[in-house]
C-alpha cells in the first residue's frame, strides 16, 4: 500500500474555476479515493485503455516526425509539446481507414474506433460496428462501476441533416456498444462527476439513493416484461435489448453500493457546477475527470472527442488563429491557411500532453497511472482538405508495465489498416479476437516480447 | 376515414375529369384496360428518357425498360419515382430535349390519377417504430403537463440524435447511460415536485453567453435597466436562497467596462430584492474584490419564479455616445464593452427552510385529496392522488394491477417515519421511470397476418395527435374522447384539432417543429467571423430566431395560407434586428409586426428574406450559394440534390484557388461533370439570394462589384433576386405545400417519409389547396391520412 494519493494530484484549481465562487470547495480535496488498491493490478500489467479523438486530420507535413531511423529523436512542430513524454510515445505513419470511404466527416468519426463501414442512412436503421473501446470495456469493465466513460467537448447539438446523408449519430458518437447502439457522450463536467461519484451528499444519503435506484430498476424490468406478451417476435428482440440495458445499470448500482460500503470516498462530496468558459480549461477539466475515474478505478476505458468533425470552433485565444477550424481545414492548399491549421493541431496535441503529464504525476503501485495505461491519440482523417482517410495522424502512449517501446516512429511504406493497431491494443488488455474491422494482422513491434 | 377519402378522391376525379378523359376514361374498368395497352406516360418515356435510362446505360441506377408493361398500380414505387422527377420537371435534365409543358402536364395528371386510384383501393400507411422513447423536448413538456413543473431537460438528459431532419426519429434506443440519466432525472423531479427537504442545499449556476451585448435593455427586465439576464427557476422550498453574481472579465482578468461606479439589482418576479454598487478597483487593480460582495441572502417562496439580474442604466453620458458605430459590444479589442456585464448567476439553497410551501405542483398533486372529501386513511389518499397521474402518464385507462405495484413504492417510501409525502415522492419517481411512461408503444392487434394494414387504436391515435401538435402527453379531454370511441368521428376530430391548435401548447409547432425544419437550432452554433461581421452578437442571434418563430407562429395562429411563409410582405422585428436590417424608426426590445406592403424594392418579409435562415446557410466568412441552394431544394421544393457520389475527385483536381469570387469559384467547380450534375441544380438557386450577405444584411455590391443575383430552379425557370425566386416557388404552391407536408409527416410519425407515402401527401395537399392552403387544412388533412391513422404489421 504505497500508493497514497498525494494532494498534488487534485485538479483543485481547475475545479475552482469551473465552479465559480458560490460554492465551498475544500471537500474536493478529499474527493480522490485514497489508496487505490494497487494490489488489484497484478493480473494484467496494462489495465486501462484511453482513446482521444482529434477532429479533421492535420497538416501532415508538420505532423510527421523527421528521421527515418525509427526513433522519435526529432519531434515535428505539431508534436513539439510531447517532448517531456517522448519515451512514452510512439508515432505511426501511414495507417489508414479503408472503411471510411467515400471520404466524409461522418465516417472519419464513426470509423475511428470501429474501422467499420457506416451504413449510408439518415434514419433509425443506422448500422456501424462495435467499437474497439467497447470490446475492451466488456473485458476490462467487468469489475468496475462503469464499464466505460464516453466524453466530448461540444455542448450544442447539431441539427438537421448532418453530413452527406449520414445520420448524425455517426458524426457525434465515437463509441458503439453494438452495431446499432451508439453511446452518447457527455461534455458537462458536473454530469460526468455525477456519473462517477453520484450526486454527492452524505454517506447515508448516497446509500439510500442507491437503494431507491435499485428498486426503481426492478420495477422497470417488471414493466418491460409485462409488455412482452403483447408484442410480435420482431419487437420482442427490442425488449431483450432493453432488459440488457437495465441489467447493465443494475450492475453499476451494485458496484457503486459496494464502493460506498468500502467508502474510498470521503463522507461528503461536492460537485463542479458549471462549464468552464475557456476551451482549454474545459478540456483540462475533462482530462482531470478521466484521471480521477482511472485513479479511483471507477472505469478503465475512456473515450474523449476533443471536438466534433466539422466543428466550427475557433481557438483564437489558445492559438491566435481566428478562423473556425472546419473551413480552415479545407485550406485549398493555401500555405498560410495550412500554417494556421497546424497551430490548431499542435494545440490539440498539447492537451494530450497535459493528459500524459497528469497520468505520469499520479502514482499507482510501483509506478504511475501512465505505466498501467495505453492511450491512443489521433484522427480519422489524414489530409482534411480532401476528406482523405489515409496517412492518419496516430500516436500511442503508454508506460513501462505493458512493455511498450516508446520513443519510436513506426513508418510504413504502404498503408496499413488502423484496425491492426486496434487489434494489437485489444490483445494487450486481454481481448483475444482474430480480426477487427478490416484488420490484416497485428503490429508486432510495438511491445517488447515478454521474456519468460 | 374511408368515407373522407372516397369523397376526396371522388371530388378530385371530378375536378380532373377533362384531363382524365385524355386517357379515355369511361369507367374504371375500361381505363385499366386502356392503360395496359398504351398510356401517355409510355409515349413520353420512350421518347425522352430511354437514351439514358435503358438497361445498358442505366443512368443513376434507374432503368425504365419494360416499364410500359407495368401499370402504375402494379409497380407504384417505380412510377412514383418517375412522377416525382417529371412533376418537378427535373428530368430530362436542362440541355436535353424536354417535353412541352402540356406534355408534362398530361402525363403528370395521368400518373397522379392512376397512382391515387390504386392507393385509395389499397392504402399504404407504412410502419412506425413500435417503441419510441420520449425525447428530451417531449419529456420536458410531459413533466410540465403532468406535474405542473417547468424543468430544463437539457440539464438532465443527453442530446437526441437528429435523423431525417428531426430529433424524434431515431428514438428506439435505450443505452445504459440514457437509462441511468432517466432514473436520476426521475428522482430529482419527484423531489422537486413534492418539495421534499434536502439535507444539504442544492445549487445551479446560469451563465450568460459570452457574446451577449449588455449595453441595452433586455426584454423581460424593468425599463430603465440594461443588460443582465432573466432566469426562470423553480425553488424547491420556502426558505432563504443565496444569489451570487459574477461580472464578465476580459483576458487580463479585469472587469470589462468598469470605469465608473455602476448599480446592479436583483429581482424576483420583477420586484427588487437586492441592490449593490460596483466600483472600479483601486490602484492595486485587484479585480478579484470588485464583485465579491455581490452575494445576497434572499427569502423566497417555493415554486416557479423569475430571477432577474440587471444594471441600472446610467444616463447616457458623452463617453458612451461619442462613438457608436457598432451595436455589438462584447469584445475587448474590436468593440469593447462600455459598461460592466453579467457573467454568471449562482442560486444556492434553501437555507433555514420553512417547508415545502404552496406551489402549482403541490396543488396539482395533493389538491386531489381536498376534492375527495374525507378520506379514511393514507393508502386511500395515496390511491386518489396517484390514479389520475398514472392515467395521464400512461396515456390509457389504468387498472388495479397498475396501482397495486405503485402503492408498494408509496409504502416503502413512507415507511420508517418518512411520512406520507415521502411515499408520494417515491411513487412519483416510479411513474417517471416506468417504461410505459417513457416509451410510446404501438402494438399490432393479435392475430393479424404479416403485412396487414390496420387502424391503430383510438388511444394510440390520441397519443399520436398530442405528440404531433404539442410534443407532449394527451390531456384528459383527448383521453376521454378516445375512451368514448368518438375521437375519430370527423366533426369531433376537427373540433379536437382546432382546440389543440388554439392551445398555447401548440406553439411547440413553431419552437420545435419549425425550428428543426428551418434549421433555426443551428443558429446557436453559428459564429460569423468577427472581423467581417463585427456587429454579430448573441442578441442578434436571439432576435433572428425569434423573428422566424413569431412569423411561423402567426401563420399558424391566424390560420393563414402556408404560401404566405414565402410571399409575406410583413415580418416581426425588434429594435436590434431592425437596425441590422436597416429598417428605421423602430425602438425597444419587444417584437412587433412590421408591414412592408406596397414598398418598391422590398427587402424583408417571407422566410427567404429572414436573417435566421440566411445566416445558418452561410459560412463564417461568406455566403454559400451551394448550402442556400440545397437548403431551399431540400426544405421548400422537396427535391434535394443527392449526396456527393462515391468517386471523390482525385487529389490534384480538388485545388481550386480560394481567391476567385464566389460565383467564379463555383463555376470552376461546375465544369467537372461529376460535380456539375448536382451543382447545376443547387448553385443557381442560391445565387438568387446573393443580395443578402452571410448574416442576412441587404447588399448591392460585393467586394466593390455589383451583386449578380441571377438564378434559376432545376425545372429550368430563370429569374433574378429573391423576389424572382419567391415568384418561381409560388408558381407551384403545390410543391411547396407537399414539401411542408412531408416535413410535418416526418415529425408527426417519427419516421422517414417514403415514396409509398406520396399518394397520402398528394391527398393532403389537394384538400389544402381547396382551402387556399390554410395551415389548419394541412394539419387536418395530415391527421386524416392513412399514414397517421393506420399502420402495417411487419413483413418478414
Amino acid at each position: 500500500m504505497s500508493s497514497f494519493v498525494s494532494k498534488k494530484a487534485l485538479p483543485r484549481r481547475t475545479f475552482l474555476r469551473g465552479i465559480g465562487a458560490a460554492l465551498s470547495l475544500p471537500l474536493l480535496d478529499a474527493m480522490i479515493p485514497a489508496a487505490t488498491a494497487s494490489t488489484k493490478t497484478a493480473a494484467l500489467p496494462v489495465r486501462r485503455l484511453g482513446y482521444v479523438f482529434m477532429p479533421m486530420g492535420c497538416d501532415q507535413s508538420r505532423w510527421t516526425p523527421r528521421g527515418t531511423d525509427g526513433k522519435l529523436s526529432e519531434l515535428s512542430p505539431i508534436l513539439a509539446s510531447l517532448a517531456p513524454h517522448r519515451e512514452h510515445v510512439t508515432a505511426f505513419t501511414n495507417l489508414e481507414l479503408r472503411n471510411a470511404y467515400p471520404g466524409s466527416h461522418a465516417t472519419s468519426n464513426s470509423s475511428f474506433l470501429s474501422a467499420a463501414k457506416a451504413k449510408h442512412t439518415e434514419s433509425s436503421d443506422y448500422y456501424l460496428g462495435t467499437t474497439a473501446d467497447q470490446l475492451a470495456a466488456r473485458q476490462l469493465g467487468r469489475d468496475t462501476q462503469l464499464a466505460s466513460l464516453e466524453l466530448s467537448m461540444d455542448m450544442l447539438q447539431t441539427t438537421g441533416q448532418c453530413d452527406n446523408g449520414y445520420a448524425c449519430v455517426y458524426q457525434n458518437n465515437l463509441s458503439w456498444s453494438s452495431p446499432t447502439t451508439p453511446l452518447p457522450s457527455e461534455a458537462h463536467p458536473r454530469i460526468v462527476f455525477e456519473r462517477l461519484f453520484g450526486e454527492g451528499g452524505s454517506l447515508l444519503e448516497r446509500r439510500a439513493s442507491l437503494r431507491q435506484r435499485a428498486s426503481l430498476l426492478d420495477w422497470i424490468t417488471e414493466d418491460i416484461s409485462s409488455l412482452k406478451q403483447k408484442l410480435g417476435p420482431a419487437d420482442r428482440a427490442k425488449i431483450a435489448e432493453y432488459l440488457d440495458t437495465v441489467r447493465e445499470v443494475e450492475r453499476r448500482i451494485q458496484k457503486a453500493e459496494a464502493d460506498v460500503a468500502l467508502s474510498p470516498l470521503p463522507p461528503d462530496l461536492e460537485r463542479p457546477l458549471g462549464v468552464p468558459a475557456s476551451y482549454t480549461e474545459h478540456a483540462k477539466l475533462m482530462f482531470d475527470l478521466q484521471v480521477l475515474a482511472m485513479q479511483g478505478d471507477i472505469t478503465r476505458v475512456t473515450t474523449f472527442q476533443l471536438a466534433r468533425e466539422t466543428s466550427n470552433r475557433t481557438y483564437a485565444v489558445e492559438t491566435g488563429v481566428a478562423d473556425p477550424h472546419h473551413p480552415l481545414s479545407h485550406h485549398g492548399n493555401d500555405p498560410d491557411k495550412i500554417a494556421r491549421m497546424a497551430k490548431i493541431n499542435a494545440f490539440h496535441v498539447s492537451l494530450f500532453a497535459y493528459f500524459l503529464e497528469r497520468l505520469k504525476a499520479t502514482p499507482e503501485g510501483n509506478g504511475t497511472l501512465l505505466d498501467h495505461s495505453l492511450l491512443l491519440y489521433g484522427s480519422g482523417i489524414g489530409n482534411p482538405n480532401v476528406h482523405d482517410h489515409t496517412n492518419l495522424p496516430i500516436l500511442v502512449a503508454g508506460g513501462a508495465a505493458g512493455g511498450m517501446k516508446g520513443g519510436r516512429h513506426i513508418r510504413y511504406d504502404k498503408p496499413v489498416p488502423l484496425a491492426n493497431l486496434h487489434l494489437t491494443l485489444l490483445d494487450k488488455v486481454g481481448v483475444n479476437i482474430e480480426r477487427f474491422g478490416d484488420s490484416s494482422g497485428k503490429i508486432t513491434d510495438l511491445f517488447t516480447p515478454l521474456s519468460v | 376515414m374511408p368515407r373522407f377519402f372516397d369523397q376526396l378522391i371522388a371530388s378530385c376525379l371530378r375536378a380532373l375529369a377533362p384531363a382524365v378523359a385524355i386517357s379515355g376514361l369511361l369507367g374504371p374498368q375500361v381505363a385499366q384496360a386502356d392503360v395496359a395497352s398504351v398510356h401517355p406516360a409510355e409515349v413520353l418515356i420512350g421518347r425522352y428518357c430511354m437514351d439514358c435510362h435503358d438497361d445498358t446505360i442505366n443512368k443513376g441506377g434507374l432503368s425504365l425498360e419494360g416499364i410500359a408493361a407495368k401499370t402504375p398500380a402494379s409497380d407504384p414505387l417505380l412510377w412514383e419515382k418517375v412522377l416525382r422527377k417529371i412533376d418537378h420537371q427535373q428530368m430530362p435534365p436542362i440541355g436535353e430535349e424536354r417535353p412541352s409543358s402540356a406534355e408534362y402536364q398530361q402525363v403528370v395528371t395521368f400518373l397522379k390519377t392512376e397512382l391515387d386510384r390504386a392507393a385509395s383501393a389499397a392504402p399504404e400507411p407504412g410502419r412506425t417504430d413500435t417503441f419510441r422513447r420520449l425525447n428530451r423536448t417531449e419529456y420536458q413538456n410531459a413533466i410540465r403537463d403532468l406535474l405542473a413543473l417547468q424543468i430544463d431537460a437539457t440539464a438532465l438528459l443527453p442530446n437526441d440524435e437528429p435523423a431525417r431532419g428531426f430529433d424524434n426519429v431515431t428514438v428506439g434506443n435505450l443505452s445504459p447511460t440514457l437509462l441511468d440519466r432517466y432514473v436520476s432525472a426521475a428522482q430529482k423531479i419527484a423531489r422537486l415536485a413534492v418539495g421534499a427537504s434536502r439535507k444539504t442545499p442544492g445549487g445551479d449556476t446560469f451563465r450568460v453567453p459570452p457574446d451577449l451585448t449588455q449595453e441595452g435593455h433586455i426584454e423581460g427586465l424593468p425599463l430603465g435597466t440594461r443588460g443582465g439576464t432573466l432566469i426562470p427557476y423553480t425553488f424547491p422550498q420556502d426558505g432563504e436562497y443565496e444569489i451570487q453574481i459574477r461580472l464578465a472579465r476580459d483576458r487580463n482578468e479585469q472587469v470589462e467596462g468598469l470605469k465608473a461606479p455602476h448599480d446592479i439589482e436583483v429581482l424576483i418576479d420583477g420586484e427588487r430584492v437586492a441592490f449593490a454598487t460596483v466600483k472600479p478597483p483601486g490602484a492595486d487593480k485587484n479585480a478579484e474584490a470588485v464583485d465579491q460582495h455581490l452575494k445576497f441572502r434572499v427569502p423566497i417562496k417555493a415554486g416557479p419564479h423569475h430571477v432577474g439580474v440587471a444594471f441600472i442604466k446610467n444616463p447616457s453620458v458623452l463617453i458612451e455616445t461619442e462613438r457608436q458605430p457598432f451595436v455589438a459590444r462584447f469584445n475587448m479589442h474590436r468593440h469593447p464593452r462600455t459598461a460592466p456585464a453579467l457573467y454568471q448567476t449562482s442560486i444556492t439553497g434553501p437555507f433555514n427552510s420553512s417547508g415545502p410551501g404552496d406551489t402549482p405542483s403541490r396543488r396539482l398533486i395533493f389538491g386531489e385529496t381536498a376534492r375527495g372529501g374525507v378520506l379514511v386513511n393514507d393508502e386511500v389518499r395515496a390511491r386518489a392522488i396517484l390514479a389520475p397521474l398514472l392515467h395521464r402518464a400512461y396515456r390509457r385507462p389504468i387498472n388495479d394491477d397498475d396501482l397495486h405495484r405503485l402503492l408498494q413504492f408509496f409504502r416503502e417510501g413512507s415507511a420508517a417515519g418518512a411520512g406520507f409525502e415521502a411515499g408520494i415522492e417515491s411513487a412519483l419517481a416510479a411513474i417517471l421511470v416506468a417504461p410505459q411512461f417513457l416509451i410510446r408503444v404501438e402494438t399490432d392487434p393479435a392475430g393479424l397476418a404479416p403485412g396487414t394494414v390496420y387502424r391503430i387504436s383510438d388511444l394510440e391515435f390520441a397519443s399520436r395527435l398530442s405528440f404531433f401538435i404539442w410534443s407532449s402527453l394527451p390531456d384528459n379531454e383527448l383521453l376521454e374522447a378516445a375512451g368514448r370511441g368518438d375521437l375519430r368521428q370527423p366533426t369531433a376530430l376537427e373540433q379536437q384539432v382546432r382546440r389543440m391548435l388554439a392551445d398555447p401548447r401548440a406553439l411547440n409547432l413553431a419552437t420545435n417543429f419549425a425550428a428543426q425544419w428551418l434549421h433555426l437550432r443551428g443558429l446557436e452554433s453559428v459564429a460569423p467571423d468577427v472581423r467581417r461581421f463585427i456587429d454579430f452578437d448573441d442578441n442578434l442571434r436571439h432576435s433572428m430566431r425569434r423573428e422566424t418563430e413569431l412569423f411561423f407562429e402567426n401563420i399558424m395562429s391566424a390560420d393563414r395560407p402556408v404560401t404566405e411563409l414565402i410571399s409575406a410582405d410583413y415580418t416581426f422585428l425588434d429594435e436590434r434586428l431592425a437596425k441590422h436590417y436597416g429598417v428605421p424608426h423602430l425602438y425597444g426590445s419587444h417584437f412587433r409586426r412590421v408591414s412592408f406592403a406596397g414598398m418598391a424594392e422590398r427587402q424583408r418579409g417571407g422566410l427567404l428574406r429572414q436573417g435566421s435562415i440566411l445566416t445558418v446557410t452561410s459560412y463564417a466568412t461568406r455566403t454559400s450559394p451551394v448550402i442556400r441552394g440545397n437548403w431551399i431544394l431540400a426544405n421548400l421544393v422537396g427535391a434535394p440534390a443527392p449526396p456527393p457520389p462515391p468517386n471523390v475527385p482525385a487529389l490534384d483536381d480538388s485545388h481550386v484557388s480560394a481567391t476567385l469570387p464566389i460565383r467564379a469559384r463555383l463555376a470552376a467547380h461546375r465544369e467537372k461533370p461529376v460535380c456539375a450534375s448536382c451543382h447545376n441544380l443547387m448553385d443557381p438557386v442560391g445565387f438568387s439570394l446573393e443580395n443578402f450577405d452571410a448574416v442576412g444584411r441587404w447588399r448591392m455590391t460585393e467586394e466593390q462589384l455589383p451583386v449578380d443575383a441571377k438564378g434559376g430552379l432545376p425545372d429550368g425557370s430563370k429569374f433574378e433576386g429573391v423576389s424572382g425566386l419567391e415568384q418561381a416557388l409560388l408558381a407551384r404552391p403545390d410543391l411547396f405545400a407537399a414539401t411542408l407536408t412531408e416535413k410535418l409527416l416526418t415529425f408527426a410519425l417519427g419516421r422517414g417519409v417514403e415514396l409509398s407515402d406520396a399518394p397520402a401527401i398528394r391527398a393532403i395537399v389537394r384538400r389544402a389547396e381547396a382551402d387556399d392552403f390554410r395551415f389548419s387544412s394541412l394539419i387536418l388533412g395530415l391527421v386524416n391520412s392513412p399514414p397517421f391513422q393506420m399502420r402495417r404489421t411487419p413483413t418478414p
